[in-house]
């Protein structure tokens, strides 16, 4: 059984995964096998050679559309993207159209005249996507929407967790830090729960959103608790540019009850490891001396599966549009 | 002389309690005769008489809508037509629009640019506070002369205690009403600097959580609403709370009616049919001040209206243009249109047996008359005729496409019950195909 098991996934490693959409919005609906489909398939370009040919896609042009600072998705969707052999056109629209009164709509629409197959998105506003969606004719990825999601990270730190334990199923993973504002632990919180891990979330309370628990997961205050036997201990970056100053006391405090230190660190399960989707304020989400130890860090190895993963699934959004 | 014959009709008249089938004869304007028994003879050789079949039809007093926003999309003329066409003969308009309402020669210049004897009645809330600043009293006792009928900051709160207090007693003094959208907008974010990315966008819950959007909790209604009611205790006010919107609200203000203050309030049709769960897809439609609650405070609504604890149902109109709509939730404008919906989303209510007819058509019409101390509509003989006349029945899909304004928060929504006619003033303010069809001779 198991070795049939295997069989298949190689097979459908070897080909593009097909999806329901040919956008990727959200992970929330998604199905598990789709998950495990794009997955297998970013495994396998992860096991690639760098000089192996993966041009499937010339003539695909793909519109990098970022209305938020970023540095390290936007160069590895780009990666992604020219690996595949499509075009890139990288537009950062951060002070540009928007200060000038024009509506997001009318961007939209005029990007979409330029006929892109792919626009990739980072907004500050949760659901923007969506809106692009309804309106546009080419396919889109959600980059990051506000505090909504983040799906091509959930994607990349599944991989990072298969590729480093194996599997997901029954894993214990903790997810640290500032959860009402973070896009990135709504897309991890939907992709683990939907593929069977036991997913916790630890922060101060005032950093918790409202009825988190509803999502599946377990809510701790506590981060001892919260991470004791825990597999995976997963950080995230607290996003004062998100806050109104009356989250957290100081980042002081906020790295003695929940920056991840050796002590806190020895409650989860001794082969724990540590991930960060970045960037990381040293001394105050993580001890410095942690984030930098390779044997418990997948911190690079995160950055390194983004690649791999956005290939997967821009080889699939094409080849789930030219089959609908 | 002209007589116009409304032909077994069931007539609806809450200032008597009376629904029974009867003819109502129109003649000069005013309401000439009502009975059962009809000599239709003496009438056909009369050429001048009108006669319709209302077989089917009811007539009722036209609503009286005490929220509307005249919003950038608008102008005064335009709503009126809109709000005769919607059974609306009489309605009161913030004083959030541009120019602000927030002096007496403004609200004379309503009054005056509004006097079409064809059209609803409109009346004024004025500005509560200078420039609605929330710091400084208005000259709320000029306005009041005026006409203005009570005073508002309309859609933000009175914020400040000792303004609060100040106002209310002021108000006591020449008898109107402070009307209070109940909110602490610092415990919502509101008073946040617009560029930052904490203002509240929705109700807090699950759904703000999943959605990523900030959450305003459901008590940041209540809080202000159990201030005001000290303060209208310590100053013997009439306090209106607007648009009630939660559970606490309803219980709170419950209690204080029980405790034989003065205090009133309404609530409008996206609180009593719709919840939060609405807002899955970020459909601006939906986005709304106070924001689309949790089920169980629908329900705590329903019950309110049910026990006469809300004592009326207003359009809280607040219609918005396309551009300031088709926008991601967070940048999009808040607000969504009212007046052409709301006498079938009340209607709606009689369809599923949460309200008979009778007390559907009090919330819409005596119920808010009585809180401002307005003589009560009443459709008797040798009254003005002053009514609607409407399908209770009639089948139809809300769409988008065949509203006046815009946006919507019940598009495609199945409900029955339809206005064919408005009468304002004794004479037609509106009238559409289907009634004229009725016409016999």
């Amino acid at each position: 059984m198991n070795k049939l098991f295997k069989n298949n996934s190689k097979v459908s490693k070897s080909v593009p995964v097909k999806l329901s959409s040919h956008h990727l919005l959200a992970i929330e609906g998604m199905q598990k096998t789709e998950i495990q489909k794009l997955l297998d398939r970013a495994d396998h370009f992860a096991n690639l050679d760098k000089n192996t040919d993966t041009k499937y896609l010339s003539g695909y042009v793909v519109l990098n559309v970022f209305f938020e600072n970023s540095t390290r998705t936007r160069v590895s969707f780009e990666l992604a993207a020219r690996r595949l052999g499509a075009e890139v056109i990288n537009i950062s629209l951060i002070n540009s159209s928007i200060k000038k009164g024009e509506s997001l709509l009318d961007t939209a629409s005029t990007l979409n005249a330029m006929k892109p197959d792919l626009l990739i998105v980072r907004h500050p506003h949760s659901g923007a996507p969506l809106l692009f969606a309804e309106y546009l004719s080419c396919s889109i990825i959600n980059a990051g929407d506000g505090r909504h999601e983040h799906p091509t990270q959930a994607l990349l730190d599944a991989l990072t967790i298969k590729r480093r334990v194996g599997y997901l199923e029954g894993l214990k993973i903790s997810i640290c830090g500032d959860i009402s504002n973070s896009r990135v632990a709504r897309s991890n919180i939907h992709l683990l729960t939907t593929m069977g891990a036991e997913v916790r979330c630890v922060a101060p309370s005032t950093l918790m959103p409202s009825s988190l628990e509803k999502l599946g997961v377990k809510c701790f205050n506590d981060m001892n608790e919260g991470i004791k036997d825990t597999d995976v201990v997963m950080l995230l970056r607290l996003q004062n540019e998100r806050m109104s100053g009356t989250e957290n006391p100081s980042e002081r405090e906020y790295f003695k009850f929940f920056g991840l230190d050796e002590t806190k660190l020895s409650m989860a399960s001794p082969n724990a490891v540590i991930m960060h989707p970045g960037p990381m304020n040293r001394g105050v989400e993580i001890a410095s001396a942690l984030a930098d130890d390779t044997n418990r860090s997948l911190i690079k190895t995160q950055v390194e599966m983004g690649v791999a993963v956005r290939m997967s699934i821009i080889e699939a959004l094409n080849h789930s549009k030219n089959k609908t | 002389m002209t007589h116009t014959i409304f032909k077994s009709i069931k007539l609806i008249n809450p200032a008597t309690n009376f629904n029974q089938r009867v003819n109502v004869i129109i003649h000069n304007k005013t309401i000439m005769n009502i009975s059962k028994d009809l000599n239709l003879e003496k009438f056909n050789k009369d050429n001048q008489t009108i006669i319709y079949d209302c077989e089917g039809l009811t007539m009722s007093p036209g609503i009286f809508d005490i929220r509307v926003n005249i919003g950038k999309t608008e102008n005064l003329k335009f709503t009126q037509i809109t709000a005769a066409e919607s059974g609306i003969t009489s309605m009161i308009i913030l004083p959030n629009q541009t120019p602000k309402l927030n002096n007496p020669s403004i609200i004379d210049h309503i009054k005056r640019q509004s006097e079409d004897i064809n059209l609803p009645k409109v009346m004024v809330y004025g500005a509560a506070t200078k420039d609605l600043n929330g710091l400084e009293i208005s000259e709320i006792g000029l306005m009041s002369e005026m006409g203005a009928i009570g005073f508002t900051n309309g859609n933000k709160s009175i914020k400040n205690s000792l303004v609060m207090r100040r106002l209310m007693s002021y108000a006591t003094m020449i008898n109107r009403p402070i009307i209070q959208h109940a909110e602490d907008e610092d415990l919502s974010g509101l008073n946040q600097a617009s560029t930052t990315s904490v203002r509240g966008e929705m109700n807090e819950g699950e759904i703000s959580t999943r959605l990523g959007l900030i959450g305003i909790p459901a008590c940041a209604e209540v809080i202000m609403i159990e201030r005001d009611i000290r303060l209208a205790k310590l100053t013997g006010a009439h306090y209106h709370v607007a648009h009630v919107s939660t559970r606490d609200s309803v219980n709170v203000i419950r209690e204080a009616k029980k405790s034989g203050l003065n205090i009133t309030c309404d609530t409008a049709p996206p609180y009593f049919s719709l919840n939060e769960s609405k807002l899955l897809t970020y459909n601006t439609a939906f986005k709304l001040s106070p924001p689309l609650r949790s089920e169980d405070d629908r329900l705590a609504i329903i019950e309110g209206i049910q026990d006469g604890t809300i004592d009326a149902i207003a359009s809280d109109h607040r219609a918005r243009s396309k551009d300031t709509k088709v926008q991601p939730f967070s940048a999009a404008s808040v607000g969504a249109s009212g007046i052409e919906t709301l006498f079938s989303i009340t209607l709606d209510l009689v369809h599923k047996k949460i309200i008979d007819i009778n007390k559907a058509i009090s919330f819409l019409t005596i119920n808010p008359a009585k809180i401002f101390g307005i003589d009560s509509p009443s459709l008797e003989e040798e009254k003005l005729a002053d009514f609607i006349v409407f399908d209770e029945n009639e089948p139809y899909t809300i769409k988008k496409e065949n509203l006046k304004t815009s946006p919507t928060p019940f598009d495609g929504k199945k409900i029955r019950g339809k206005i064919l006619a408005t009468y304002i003033n004794g004479q037609v303010a509106f009238m559409n195909q289907i009634f004229k069809n009725k016409i016999i001779k």
